[in-house]
């Protein structure tokens, strides 16, 4: 251990997880909202010859936004690492945080790299027959937003692990946190089967209200993974609170005792 | 650990800002958000084919409906008693009444299964149209919540039947969850079911 | 020993991976010279109906075996396991990417045996088949890229006096990466150096996986007889007690 001590922060591992995480996060919303402008998704209702409009129209920032999707998307990995270790440091079976792990490993082909082939292979030849490119473009739009299996099973897994952890390395709302992540995958479910209205791909309900739901959830447990590390003291039992709250607390209690 | 002494000593002694688990309440606030939201579309979307959709709600059996709620609110009786049993330490009777609690969600369930069957006999399906893709969408969703409510009860039931468990905590909690459900239904059924 | 037997049969099923692939590579009728993004639809749908029984062999053989790579991979997080890390989440780094590299080149192979499938499809369908397939395959670095960086991470913080791999293995993953990012731009352009057919997408980046996998095979088959020479010694010395 002291061994390790003396070459910089115990928890640099961590660190460097947990910012690669914040840079992936970062680059994943500047290429699917700036760049590819793929979020919010474009309308469902299109025709053939909308859908190739469509390509012809967004070319390079497709190209160019999922060209970055490809050279950085391994760094999706870093976020699962970083949450499988948190379940790895709850008092709940191994069997949690492995399936964690394997779930959003799975999720990184259907979930992203799908979209990123569907688009670029579309983007690349405007001129292709629409009846195919309005494929793609079906293909692109669903397979990002229909992924929902992984992400279901995998926000249950982790809400499960939390309500059932002794060690709190996370609080007990962001377990139902997690229900609530995980009902977003249900409410998307009916883009597969309308092409319009509040249900369809790029919905009021089916888009927007859950994009809400899992930008904050995704803000929350970024937030949280940090919290988890600068309360991380690499034993097995519980986490400590977070070290600024503690000279508080005493402050307060020597403020106390004085008083009495 | 802290739960488990509240159980022994009268709860009076222990002032809880809130029953159960205060993770759970959050979890209450944010999915009251979430379906407000819902609501709100519901209601933008409804104003705009106000004609279609009470053409499409004249469909709906409203007395179906009103015998879902009334078995739903039965349960929300029953699981604030089984909570009021459990904190005097009458456990055997809150079993009972968690026992009741799933037979009223049960009832609910057959009926919603009876109208949704009813509903599609008559061609009324989650692709016919707004109204009824609203109807579905809700109705579901909240189905959902219900079915993960028979996994609170069960938690619940788990808690009551072994003295060595019995937290008082957990069991609010899961209470907490059941009358949720049971909360969303009654907006939902008023505007779907209610509202001209 | 009984942990190092184990990952010797393992070890050893490496050359005769890398013989399957360097097989279905001269198989593969597209690769030698690989095939133009520039070709109309006519002449991709020519190319299938003329090399049917090369692409199916050569991609069924892919197929098979693309994802054997998967317990060698292993060997190298087993490796790491050994590394004065504090944490596992560079192994789970490494376990996710072994998950989902290989899936990347499933999916390409299946398109490209649903080209073949039925090569007197209309042009356009035979077309869409190929380009998906090359996009799959030649773009689908992200999590190549990704594993060599972890590694190279893992490497640089296993500060040891006899450390797993040497520094020098690092500094290479790091090459590796580098060379492997432009094929992700590949979709950018049909001709030049970036194409899919281009110099640096085709050439360097599959060259580059070839030599990593030489090399790194190298270095954990090093690592790999030290083990068990430790874990021998480990044994003679309790039989000696």
């Amino acid at each position: 251990m002291k061994r390790l001590a003396w070459r910089g922060d115990p928890k640099r591992e961590l660190w460097l997880m947990w910012y690669a995480t914040l840079i992936f996060y970062n680059v994943f919303t500047v290429v699917f909202f700036v760049l590819t402008r793929t979020q919010p998704p474009a309308p469902p209702w299109y025709d053939a010859d909308q859908a190739t409009a469509w390509f012809a129209h967004r070319h390079q920032g497709l190209l160019v936004g999922f060209a970055l999707m490809f050279a950085l998307g391994g760094l999706s990995m870093t976020s699962t690492a970083l949450i499988t270790y948190s379940i790895r440091r709850m008092s709940v079976s191994r069997a949690f945080a492995y399936s964690y792990l394997i779930l959003y490993a799975v999720s990184a082909v259907p979930g992203l790299l799908l979209i990123c082939l569907a688009m670029t292979v579309g983007a690349m030849r405007p001129d292709r027959d629409p009846a195919i490119q309005h494929w793609l473009y079906d293909f692109g739009f669903l397979s990002f937003s229909g992924t929902m299996g992984v992400f279901l099973v995998g926000s249950l897994i982790w809400m499960a692990a939390i309500l059932l952890d002794k060690n709190r390395v996370l609080p007990r709302w962001f377990g139902y946190l997690n229900l609530c992540n995980a009902l977003t995958e249900v409410v998307v479910s009916p883009a597969w089967i309308l092409d319009r209205g509040a249900f369809s791909w790029n919905g009021t309900i089916a888009w927007w209200i859950n994009v809400a739901v899992f930008g904050m959830y995704t803000g929350v447990f970024i937030t949280l993974l940090r919290n988890m590390i600068i309360r991380e003291d690499f034993g097995t039992g519980p986490l400590p609170d977070l070290p600024p709250r503690k000279p508080r607390q005493r402050a307060a209690a020597e403020v106390a005792e004085v008083a009495s | 650990m802290t739960t488990t002494q509240t159980v022994t000593a009268p709860t009076e002694k222990t002032p809880r800002r809130v029953p159960g688990e205060s993770g759970m309440w959050f979890f209450v606030l944010f999915e009251s958000l979430v379906f407000t939201s819902y609501f709100g579309v519901y209601l933008y979307y409804r104003a705009q084919h106000e004609a279609a959709f009470l053409r499409a709600q004249s469909h709906l059996d409203l007395w179906l409906g009103v015998l879902g709620t009334i078995a739903l609110l039965t349960s929300s009786w029953s699981v604030a008693r089984c909570v009021q049993t459990a904190r005097v330490g009458r456990y055997r009777l809150a079993l009972r009444d968690a026992a009741l609690t799933a037979g009223f969600g049960a009832v609910f369930l057959t009926l919603k299964s009876i109208e949704w069957a009813r509903q599609i006999h008559m061609g009324n399906t989650f692709t016919s149209g707004d109204f009824f893709q609203y109807y579905f969408f809700f109705t579901a969703i909240h189905c959902v919540h219900l079915l993960i409510g028979f996994v609170a009860l069960g938690v619940l039931a788990y808690q009551l039947a072994s003295p060595r468990r019995r937290s008082q905590e957990i069991v609010e909690t899961c209470a907490t969850y059941w009358h949720t459900v049971d909360f969303l239904w009654v907006l939902i059924f008023a505007l779907l079911y209610v509202a001209r | 020993m009984r942990r190092t037997t184990g990952e010797t049969i393992i070890f050893w099923t490496l050359p005769a991976v890398a013989v399957i692939w360097v097989a279905a590579f001269f198989l593969f009728p597209g690769f030698l010279p690989p095939m133009s993004p520039r070709a109309p639809a006519a002449e991709v749908a020519d190319f299938y109906l003329d090399h049917t029984a090369r692409v199916r062999y050569s991609m069924i053989l892919l197929n098979w075996f693309c994802v054997a790579l998967v317990p060698i991979l292993m060997l190298i997080v087993e490796r790491m396991r050994d590394m004065t890390h504090r944490t596992p989440v560079l192994r789970y780094c490494m376990i996710g990417c072994a998950g989902a590299a290989p899936i990347t080149f499933l999916t390409a192979t299946v398109f490209w045996l649903l080209a073949a499938f039925r090569p007197d499809r209309s042009p356009d369908l035979t077309l869409l088949f190929n380009d998906l397939g090359w996009v799959t395959f030649t773009c689908g670095v992200p999590f190549l890229v990704a594993q060599s960086l972890f590694l190279a991470l893992a490497i640089y913080l296993d500060e040891q006096e006899e450390p797993v791999f040497r520094r020098w293995v690092a500094h290479f993953n790091v090459l590796v990466a580098a060379a492997l990012v432009p094929a992700g731009f590949a979709g950018l352009t049909l001709s030049g150096v970036l194409a899919w057919d281009g110099f640096l997408s085709f050439w360097v980046r599959n060259v580059a996986i070839a030599i990593w996998i030489v090399v790194m095979s190298v270095v954990l088959g090093r690592s790999l007889r030290r083990d068990s020479a430790a874990a021998e010694a480990a044994e003679a010395a309790e039989a000696a007690a």
